[in-house]
């Protein structure tokens, strides 16, 4: 494939449902309601970790109104895990609908499904439950030793390290190069400790599942998820009901971030209309979206980084990751690995480095995908020593960053050795961009002109800093999305996918690069997306893999529709098929001569002669993963009495491929990066001392409001990915990662200290400048 | 919802005679506290008493040498008046987010009597007394005597808080101070609200009032006689030392989840310290 014109291909169209959404005609999961519709609700363990001797519910049972009162003896035990990935999941499987024990303060005890959500919290009230209370632990550093937590028959599809015994969900380890060498033969050798936290998608739209039955006795589902297809393979296998008597529909969704790559919440809605034969439906409130749902994986990183003092070359790379899982293990290794995998071939030249993950069990809430997935983590620590490393240099950062960082042509061994619960898959970078990011974004923040100037007015202090970041763009040789397509006979197409648009404009992007492909507008293209019984396959919207592997599939699928039409033409005009070119929907020939509309192509091989229907399908999968780059750069303010950090500029310089359509790539950009500066500054779970949530609610946990967002400046660094349809790779979740080292490496710029721990509250920040004191 | 909605004053007064009603006036507080599942009405433990819309309950005027805002003014009201001094409107300016000062009154934020109320220090600063109305009663009463605890005040069930009222301050100086987690609507971690004035290098006026460092906002009348009447001169590194350690004993925050009794103390003490070196000459 090749950079070429193009017409429909990165041009900013409206999305195809912003009418319907502004005008609230979408129907939200939430909003669906059914004549018998019964209302699920659900007990929680106030125990940070316990066995339950005995659950009386028939109190609750006799309530008026209440259908159906489960406990961990009524339902399927299959061990399962709720992680919406490919098959096998490389996360274990640990978790049951329900279990005769609870391991955190929000675990599940018992489901109540009643006429009306009122009778259901109601029964809540009248459940018995008798708990031995065991032995819990809250802190990943003392997994090790602490009561297990996990099932005793919990385990692993993968042949991968997962000792239960021990509270270990999943280890990696990968070198390469002597690393101890590296370090003796460095000049100077640098150490740090970082931490990350607890946090929350926030999505607007709470999880929520409804099933029912349909007029030929199929179940159908209809859920806020990522992963429609992985939730119909899930709930068939825990369930036991035959896949092909389950319909999972995917409806509008209001954001996801990953918290919604989880399938917890369709199989009981499943169970309940399994076994009432009515219509079921769960809705959670915040709270328990807060500590019942998923969250953003907390973790220690350990660094230790050599280097020469003359070349700036670094001789060795340590790095330890020790991730809190949290209760249950969805995405346990993956997100730990990609700690490495995403943030260690960004400087491919270190020959000797070392990368050991760790991810424990604790008694706390269950972490699980969340936008960045494990390079947010891995990246703060990265960022910060490379800033301190060039310090030490006596360099400018930003000349670092470009010396060393992976170019076009290049290569890192980390790429082949580290994949998704099994070997990773080498790959050539073939497009990079990151240069110009760093460049452009320089411009853009005045870093010649700001950069160890340290302004100060009254007591606030300015400070700039960056940081340089690479993500993927899905699963290479994992991912798979499908695409199916025909022509109507007004020149319109269907395009079915099961690619999962979650408020992302997918929908939007996959017609635009169906209509280029085709030679049609999109107001041609008429999407259906994510309806396990009407669409083909597709892995679902997690990894950045939409735009990459499902374009891929709708990309293909368009090529084949496109050559269908042009045999049509053909033999309608009788001229050989390099005669003929497609434009604005009609067929021309070369010379000028002839054209024939696609509406004549179709009643043409609808009703006229060798009558077919022009269709087609295709599937794509990632061959490679390219990634897309991005640098990040932050000013900021230090309130230097209070301890305050205000964010006044942000600049996000992105290099995505060729953006299919460039205004959903900024807001793409824009949102992670406000997202990722939320996590820098503020959010954060609050836990009393049995691991209880303190601050499940948008009142105590706050992300940024309208006027805590800084003018945040996005530039578009466009390059030509050749893998990549229409030239393009990801977006979605790179911008998350560089707010956390941006604002931490302009605290330093500012006042001289390294903060290492997140959120940079001002408690944090004003102990940090008492103890440490602040140099000016 | 079900409640009383009264069409005059009279008529609220004497409905609050015969009975126990909650009085609601935004609602900005209360429909938070006793809300329930989306889309079910909130569960209030009494009837409620809608006062809001009461026009006997609204406006600022200037009465002799005193403002007199009614009680169900709203926020952004009193954000925008020039008749309220800056101390006050910057406090509101700082509350919520102008949806919730649309709705919120001054009334409501004062009978909550939140250790975290944004109106309460620069009220308390401004010696502001509070007017209440029974069917036969009418007690006026200073701010800091009014609010008695977290969420406790003197009010009785029978009386509505009628009017806040003070005089209009002649300062110099002037601070007002609000750190919370972000920029709109967010509780305090602390607040400080401060006036002084000097004439001709004298302090002839010093008053400082904190916000959520303690059960109820923190006035100390005793060590401002101690600052009023110096030079600007007598304003030693060692003086302002003493004051500070003295505040320290009065502010008593606490830990919670929205910040440390470690971070309120240290902030608190450090704005006041900023305060009192504003009033030394450079
Ligand atoms: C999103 C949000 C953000 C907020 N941010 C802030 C903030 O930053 N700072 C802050 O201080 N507050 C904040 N608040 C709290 C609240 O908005 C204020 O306290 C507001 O001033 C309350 O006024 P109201 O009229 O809405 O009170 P209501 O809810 O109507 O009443 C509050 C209490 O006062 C009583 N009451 C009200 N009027 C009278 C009267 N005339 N006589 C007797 N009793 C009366 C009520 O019975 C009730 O007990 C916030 C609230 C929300 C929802």
């Amino acid at each position: 494939m090749e950079n070429r014109e193009f017409n429909v291909v990165g041009k900013s169209i409206k999305k195809i449902d912003a009418l319907a959404l502004a005008t609230g005609e979408v129907k939200f999961t939430a909003d669906i309601e059914m004549p018998g519709m019964l209302h699920i609700a659900f007990l929680y363990s106030p125990h940070p970790h316990a066995e339950i001797v005995d659950i009386d519910t028939e109190e609750a049972k006799n309530i008026p109104g209440v259908v159906l009162v489960l406990t961990y003896r009524d339902v399927p035990d299959t061990l399962h895990t709720t992680a919406g990935q490919g098959y096998p999941e490389p996360s274990p499987y640990d978790t049951r609908i329900l279990d005769k024990r609870v391991r955190f303060v929000g675990d599940r005890v018992a489901i109540v499904a009643a006429e009306t959500k009122e009778i259901a919290e109601e029964a809540l009230k009248k459940i018995k439950v008798k708990y031995r209370e065991l032995p819990y632990n809250l802190d990943p550093e003392k997994a090790e030793e602490s009561e297990q937590i996990p099932p005793e028959d919990a385990y692993h599809l993968l042949p991968t390290v997962y000792e239960p015994s021990k509270n270990l969900a999943a280890s990696v380890e990968l070198s390469f190069g002597d690393v101890e060498k590296g370090f003796s033969d460095a000049d100077f050798v640098l150490e740090e400790r970082f931490e990350v936290q607890y946090a929350n998608h926030c999505a607007i739209e709470p999880h929520a599942a409804v099933a029912f039955y349909d007029e030929r006795g199929r179940l159908n589902i209809i859920s806020t998820t990522q992963v429609p297809f992985h939730v119909r393979r899930i709930v068939s296998r825990v369930l036991g009901i035959p896949l092909k008597n389950l319909r999972v529909i995917k409806p509008r969704i209001g954001g996801g971030f990953g918290g919604k790559q989880e399938v917890f919440l369709e199989q009981v809605v499943a169970l309940v209309t399994y076994m009432t034969k009515r219509p079921s439906k769960v809705v959670f409130s915040r709270k328990e979206v807060f500590v019942s749902s998923r969250t953003r994986h907390p973790m220690i990183t350990w660094y230790k980084v050599g280097a020469k003092r003359d070349t700036g070359e670094i001789t060795s790379l340590y790095l330890k990751a020790l991730m809190n899982a949290g209760a249950y293990g969805p995405h346990a290794l993956t997100v730990m690995a990609n700690a490495g995998s995403k943030v260690l071939p960004l400087f491919n030249k270190i020959k000797n480095l070392k990368f050991e993950g760790f991810s424990v069990y604790t008694n706390l809430p269950v972490g699980g995908a969340y936008r960045g997935y494990g390079a947010t983590q891995g990246y703060f620590g990265y960022n910060v020593m490379l800033d301190m490393i060039a310090e030490k240099l006596g360099i400018d950062t930003l000349e670092f960053f470009k010396k060393w960082h992976i170019k076009k042509g290049e290569t890192s061994p980390i790429f082949e050795e580290l994949g998704e619960g099994k070997e990773g898959v080498s790959q050539i970078i073939r497009s990079c961009g990151l240069s110009e990011c760093i460049e452009k974004g320089a411009k853009a923040i005045g870093w010649y002109e700001k950069r160890r100037k340290r302004i100060k007015n009254g007591d606030k202090v300015r400070g700039v800093g960056a940081a340089i970041l690479m993500q993927g763009s899905g699963i290479p040789k994992i991912d798979m999305g499908a695409a199916y397509m025909k022509m109507n006979e007004d020149g319109s197409f269907n395009l079915h996918i099961g690619a999962t648009d979650i408020g992302t404009g997918s929908d939007t992007i996959l017609a635009q690069i169906a209509a280029e492909e085709i030679g049609t507008s999109v107001d041609k293209i008429i999407v259906y997306s994510s309806d396990t019984d009407f669409t083909p396959f597709d892995v679902g919207a997690y990894a950045s893999s939409t735009t990459y592997i499902s374009g891929g599939a709708v990309l293909k699928c368009a090529k084949k529709i496109r050559k269908e039409i042009l045999k049509v033409a053909q033999e309608m005009l009788n001229v050989p098929e390099d005669a003929l070119y497609i434009e604005n929907g009609t067929v021309y020939t070369r010379d000028g001569q002839q054209k024939v509309s696609f509406q004549d192509i179709v009643i043409y091989s609808l009703y006229t002669k060798n009558q077919h229907q022009i269709q087609a399908v295709a599937s794509h999968i990632g061959l490679e993963s390219p990634p897309p780059f991005m640098a990040q750069f932050a000013e900021i303010e230090v309130d230097i009495r209070i301890g305050r950090i205000e964010v006044i500029k942000f600049v996000s310089a992105v290099d995505c491929g060729k953006p299919i359509n460039p205004v959903l790539v900024e807001g793409q950009v824009e949102g992670a990066t406000v997202n990722g500066i939320g996590y820098a500054l503020w959010e954060d779970y609050v836990f009393d001392e049995k691991g209880r949530v303190k601050n499940a609610s948008f009142w105590d946990y706050k992300i940024p409001s309208i006027r805590d967002i800084p003018e945040i400046e996005v530039i578009i660094c466009e390059t030509y990915e050749p893998t990549g349809p229409h030239g393009a790779k990801s977006v979605a979740e790179i911008g998350i990662n560089g707010p956390i080292p941006a604002i931490a490496n302009a605290v330093y710029d500012a006042i001289g200290i390294r903060l290492t721990k997140t959120p940079f509250t001002p408690e944090r920040v004003l102990k940090a400048i008492k103890s440490q004191g602040i140099k000016l | 919802m079900e409640g009383l909605i009264p069409e005059s004053l009279d008529e609220a007064l004497e409905a609050l005679s015969e009975r126990k009603f909650i009085p609601i006036a935004g609602g900005t507080d209360l429909m938070v506290r006793y809300k329930r599942w989306k889309n079910l009405p909130p569960s209030f433990p009494s009837l409620p008493l809608f006062i809001g819309h009461i026009a006997e309950l609204s406006g600022i005027e200037k009465k002799d040498d005193e403002i007199v805002i009614k009680a169900a003014t709203l926020l952004s009201e009193i954000e925008q008046s020039p008749l309220v001094p800056s101390i006050l409107r910057k406090a509101i300016s700082q509350m919520a987010a102008p949806g919730i000062r649309n709705m919120g009154t001054i009334g409501g934020n004062i009978v909550n009597s939140s250790p975290a109320g944004d109106t309460l220090p620069p009220l308390y600063v401004l010696d502001a007394k509070v007017v209440l109305l029974s069917k036969n009663e009418r007690r006026c009463l200073f701010i800091y005597d009014f609010i008695t605890g977290p969420g406790k005040n003197q009010r009785r069930d029978d009386e509505l808080l009628y009017e806040v009222r003070f005089k209009v301050p002649k300062h110099t100086h002037e601070m007002y101070r609000k750190v919370g987690t972000r920029k709109a609507n967010a509780l305090s971690k602390l607040s400080v609200a401060a006036l002084a004035s000097s004439r001709d290098g004298k302090i002839d006026d010093f008053r400082i009032g904190f916000g959520a460092v303690a059960p109820t906002p923190v006035r100390v009348k005793s060590i401002e006689e101690k600052v009023k009447s110096r030079h600007v001169s007598e304003l030693s590194d060692d003086f302002i030392n003493e004051i500070v350690n003295e505040y320290g004993e009065w502010i008593k925050p606490i830990d919670d989840q929205r910040s440390t009794a470690l971070y309120r103390k240290t902030v608190a003490l450090r704005l006041l310290r900023a305060f009192l070196l504003q009033l030394k000459p450079v």
